[in-house]
């Protein structure tokens, strides 16, 4: 079997020697780093890609932030100026409602002093009224000469001492 | 009809004898040769028109290089990257080697024990390099591992040896075994094809199908040389 013949063995060591070092020369020099260039080139440009589309993402999340903030602001801004709006009608109505109540109550009041001018007045003209009576009373009776003054303000005594 | 083992037999072409020693360029030593221009020629014209998209040819050399660096990254670890030029070159060579010696009239110098233990060899010395650099005197501790108490040497000692030794041995066995069955196999099926007459057509499909299988095995037995080659790698770098 010429496998088993290793007479051949020196020429067989030289010659994978000198070819195996010769091709991992060539490999090193020439095969592996124009391979190995554009799988580098390629990783780079997938990890530079990945990167862009990580900012991109960087910069919607930033602008919808942006977008809810402002959102959250007008919001706020609307339930201040309403409120506001709603605290202004309150007072309106308060003010309204209060000059309502204080004109009324003047006019209650205004009335009742003339209701009572009217009922004073009324009741002076009952004693005069009274008084004339009485005077008149005691003439027919046979007392003249009494003067109407004298005879107010006789009923007047008379009443202070009923009360 | 001649002997199926005539295709190994080994022919020197150019005679050459240094100090005595027959280095003589011979038919083996043209494949090798071959294998190298062929390998070369092959994955510089695939890296001709390069582009950032690979293209069909492109894929060739680059995917060469994704699964012998994957093999360095599982068998070695990151590190293992450091002897890429290497172990890639083997890869190619003995994957050329074998498919070079299945073109008719060709000759398979990996089916040769004396080629590839040499290679083997190579390697091995490449191992032992690496490890001494890395581990100082440390290396040899190969020889004796960690926990072994030291009266047991006498007894380890020389096995850890036999088999650090009989690694590469395995190797080269494993490869030149594969590729001369497959030859042999080959030869002696080519051979019914002509004594046959017109039956001949049956070996011959079956001598297609063998064919397309050892293309399948020379790439199969580049790979397992490679790997455990790797493996032989790692096992001279850590600790075990």
């Amino acid at each position: 079997m010429p496998q088993l013949d290793f007479s051949v063995f020196p020429s067989q060591l030289f010659w994978l020697a000198v070819c195996f070092f010769a091709m991992l020369f060539i490999m090193t020099r020439f095969i592996i780093p124009k391979t190995a260039e554009m799988i580098e080139l390629r990783k780079a440009k997938i990890n530079g890609d990945l990167e862009k589309a990580a900012e991109i993402k960087k910069q919607v999340e930033q602008t919808l932030e942006k977008y809810n903030q402002a959102l959250q602001e007008a919001n706020s801004r609307a339930a201040v100026s309403l409120q506001r709006t709603k605290d202004e009608l309150e007072e309106t109505v308060n003010r309204r409602q209060a000059e309502l109540s204080a004109r009324l109550a003047a006019e209650i009041a205004a009335g009742e002093k003339k209701i009572d001018a009217a009922k004073e007045k009324a009741l002076q003209k009952v004693e005069e009224a009274a008084a004339d009576l009485a005077v008149d009373v005691l003439n027919r009776l046979g007392f003249a000469g009494i003067k109407p003054k004298n005879a107010a303000a006789a009923l007047k005594a008379l009443k202070k001492d009923q009360v | 009809m001649s002997s199926p083992l005539e295709q190994f037999e080994i022919k020197p072409i150019i005679p050459i004898e240094i100090g005595g020693v027959d280095i003589s360029f011979t038919n083996s030593a043209l494949f090798m040769v071959l294998a190298v221009v062929v390998a070369t020629l092959v994955l510089g014209l695939c890296l001709r028109n390069r582009t950032l998209v690979p293209n069909a040819a492109q894929s060739v050399p680059e995917g060469l290089y994704e699964f012998v660096a994957n093999l360095l990254r599982e068998n070695i670890g990151i590190e293992g990257l450091k002897y890429f030029p290497f172990i890639f070159t083997m890869f190619l060579f003995v994957a050329f080697g074998n498919l070079l010696g299945l073109f008719p009239y060709a000759f398979t110098f990996t089916s040769h024990l004396t080629a590839v233990g040499s290679l083997s060899v190579i390697a091995l010395l490449f191992n032992i390099g690496i490890g001494i650099k890395k581990k100082k005197l440390g290396w040899l501790r190969t020889f004796m591992p960690k926990g072994i108490p030291f009266a047991l040497a006498p007894l380890i000692v020389p096995i850890e040896m036999i088999s650090f030794l009989s690694k590469p041995f395995s190797l080269t066995v494993r490869l030149v075994a594969n590729m001369t069955v497959g030859h042999i196999m080959l030869k002696i099926i080519a051979g019914f094809i002509v004594s046959l007459g017109l039956l001949g057509v049956v070996p011959l499909l079956f001598d297609s199908a063998i064919i397309c299988f050892e293309i399948f095995i020379s790439l199969l037995q580049a790979f397992i040389y490679t790997v455990l080659s790797c493996i032989y790698l790692s096992d001279a770098l850590h600790e075990h």
